[in-house]
């Protein structure tokens, strides 16, 4: 998607960091980073937040990294931590609508999230209950554990990365994951989910 | 399976967009970036789903949730008289009606409570507001008497049965939880109203939050709107209710001030009865509808009489209605069994 003027100087081989510093300069160069990096950022945010409020966020992520370009660390080659940083607090605005969401799935076994990307969605599916359980345990995390927990999860960043998105210490990163998947395995009931179900017949 | 290989199946389905649905985002970077072939902003354009907050999945248990999503975020377009009713609406004396009502329940006799093992069986007709025409949407759930374990249809259209229990500290309590906490209610009208102005019986309503900064996001909720919304929910506990208690109900409900009776109002399945509702608002109402003889729930309805906006974008219109109504309630042995 990088225009035919630009793509030699943006070609695979130019890290984030070198495309960010080159545009200081030629702002223009800044789209390519868009290119590279909008496709997996916007899936994530729809992730936790549904189709709707998606574009809104990765335009407003990139537009405040834009702004920001010169106070990036050249000597972080990757931008997705940045980028993924950047986006959290974005996300943190809609923390309401989120949370509001996986306690719906877990009580009601809908997906309000799941709806907005779905293209024919069965409105009002049961989901599977561990995706209940899980949900439920999601809801009652607390903000800082969710977003290193799904940073994880969902972003595939590293600890590290995930320390240097959200600006804490590696350490903390890991003692908020432990806390975090302790929750999660507890909702799960710390045994095998799919032996949660059990079929019975109708009436 | 691990927990985190269970997360990174959880909504796994979420497409990553093409380049044609990111160009319009990709166009506003370029806009901000100043070097814009592409004018100004676009998003939005084309096939855009409606934002899912449009379309909510309002709860069962409605009162609550409802009126979040309305206090919390809302503002209604200008007065509109076309959408009131065509025919006068028909009001009963609230003194008169409840009294009656009270009287009714404290006949009501009480069977032997549940084993913990039997079942809790529902099943509710739930109308959305923006559902499309005709659009219905039939419920039927079990809920284990002590709540260690829930059901209802799946995909297949099998029952299945999962651990998911309720979370207590959502006030989202199983039946026996639910008859604890009622039994420790007082049943002296005078003392009940004023237990429930106070009630923090689901706490998580949002008109209580704090946005970040620590201001309210909404007005608190009054006394008198917490004692309806707090006793319009218990009221719907009906298997569990002691019947001294919903006597009390009754009566404490016709001393809150604006609670009026509205006659002939329609739940969601076309059965008329007598819709409780206290005014809060010329913009909406909604109704509490008990049947005409035996003054038993219905179900709820809730009516729009003002377009509503959800920032500058019409989410509900004048005219809309919401009912979720409550067809059948039971203490059953087995989930998958019905009454």
């Amino acid at each position: 998607m990088i225009t035919d003027a630009h793509s030699a100087e943006t070609s695979d081989q130019t890290d984030d960091a070198e495309l960010i510093r080159r545009s200081w300069d030629d702002p223009a160069l800044f789209a390519a980073l868009f290119d590279r990096h909008a496709p997996h950022l916007h899936r994530y945010v729809t992730r936790r937040l549904g189709d709707a409020l998606s574009d809104d966020i990765v335009a407003d992520t990139f537009l405040a990294a834009f702004r920001r370009r010169k106070g990036y660390d050249v000597t972080r080659r990757d931008a997705r931590p940045w980028l993924y940083g950047i986006a959290a607090n974005l996300i943190g605005k809609h923390r309401r609508t989120e949370v509001r969401c996986y306690r719906a799935l877990a009580r009601v076994g809908v997906d309000a999230v799941a709806e907005t990307y779905a293209e024919r969605v069965e409105a009002r599916v049961s989901a599977a209950a561990a995706h209940r359980a899980l949900a439920g345990a999601l809801a009652k995390l607390s903000t800082g554990d969710r977003e290193v927990l799904l940073l994880i999860a969902w972003a595939d960043l590293s600890y590290e990365e995930v320390a240097d998105a959200l600006g804490i210490a590696v350490g903390t990163v890991r003692s908020r994951l432990h806390r975090a998947r302790k929750q999660t395995r507890t909702a799960l009931g710390g045994v095998d989910p799919t032996a949660f179900k059990e079929e019975l017949g109708r009436g | 399976m691990d927990d985190l290989t269970m997360l990174s199946e959880f909504r796994v389905e979420v497409p990553e967009p093409d380049a044609a649905r990111l160009a319009s985002t990709r166009a506003r970077l370029v806009a901000g970036t100043g070097h814009a072939g592409h004018a100004g902003r676009t998003v939005g354009a084309g096939g855009r789903r409606k934002p899912f907050w449009n379309r909510p999945v309002l709860l069962a248990g409605a009162f609550g949730v409802v009126a979040a999503l309305v206090l919390a975020f809302v503002r209604f377009g200008p007065t509109g008289d076309a959408t009131r009713p065509p025919v006068a609406e028909r009001y009963a004396s609230t003194a008169v009606v409840l009294e009656q009502a009270a009287l009714v329940a404290e006949t009501r006799s009480t069977g032997s409570a549940p084993r913990p093992n039997q079942w809790q069986y529902s099943k509710v007709l739930d109308r959305q507001p923006n559902g499309d025409p005709g659009d219905r949407d039939h419920r039927e759930s079990w809920i284990r008497y002590d709540g260690k374990q829930t059901a209802g249809y799946d995909e297949a259209g099998q029952v299945t049965v999962s651990d998911h229990p309720p979370d207590p500290g959502d006030d989202d309590l199983s039946p026996m939880r639910y008859a604890e906490k009622l039994r420790k209610l007082p049943t002296d009208p005078a003392k009940l109203l004023a237990h429930v102005r106070g009630d923090r019986h689901w706490v998580d309503y949002p008109v209580e939050e704090k946005s970040p900064k620590g201001e309210q996001v909404a007005r608190a909720e009054t006394p008198d709107e917490r004692a309806f919304r707090v006793l319009s929910l218990y009221l719907q506990q009906q298997a569990v209710m002691p019947p001294k208690l919903e006597a009390a109900m009754y009566r404490a409900l016709a001393q809150i001030p604006g609670v009026r009776v509205q006659l002939d109002v329609e739940d969601g399945a076309g059965r008329r009865g007598m819709g409780l509702f206290r005014e809060y608002s010329d913009a909406m109402r909604t109704y509490f509808i008990l049947d005409e003889k035996t003054y038993r729930y219905l179900g709820m309805r809730m009516v729009w009489f003002r377009d509503q906006y959800m920032g500058s974008e019409l989410v509900t219109r004048a005219g809309s209605v919401w009912t979720v109504t409550q067809l059948a309630s039971a203490i059953v042995d087995k989930p998958g069994q019905r009454p």
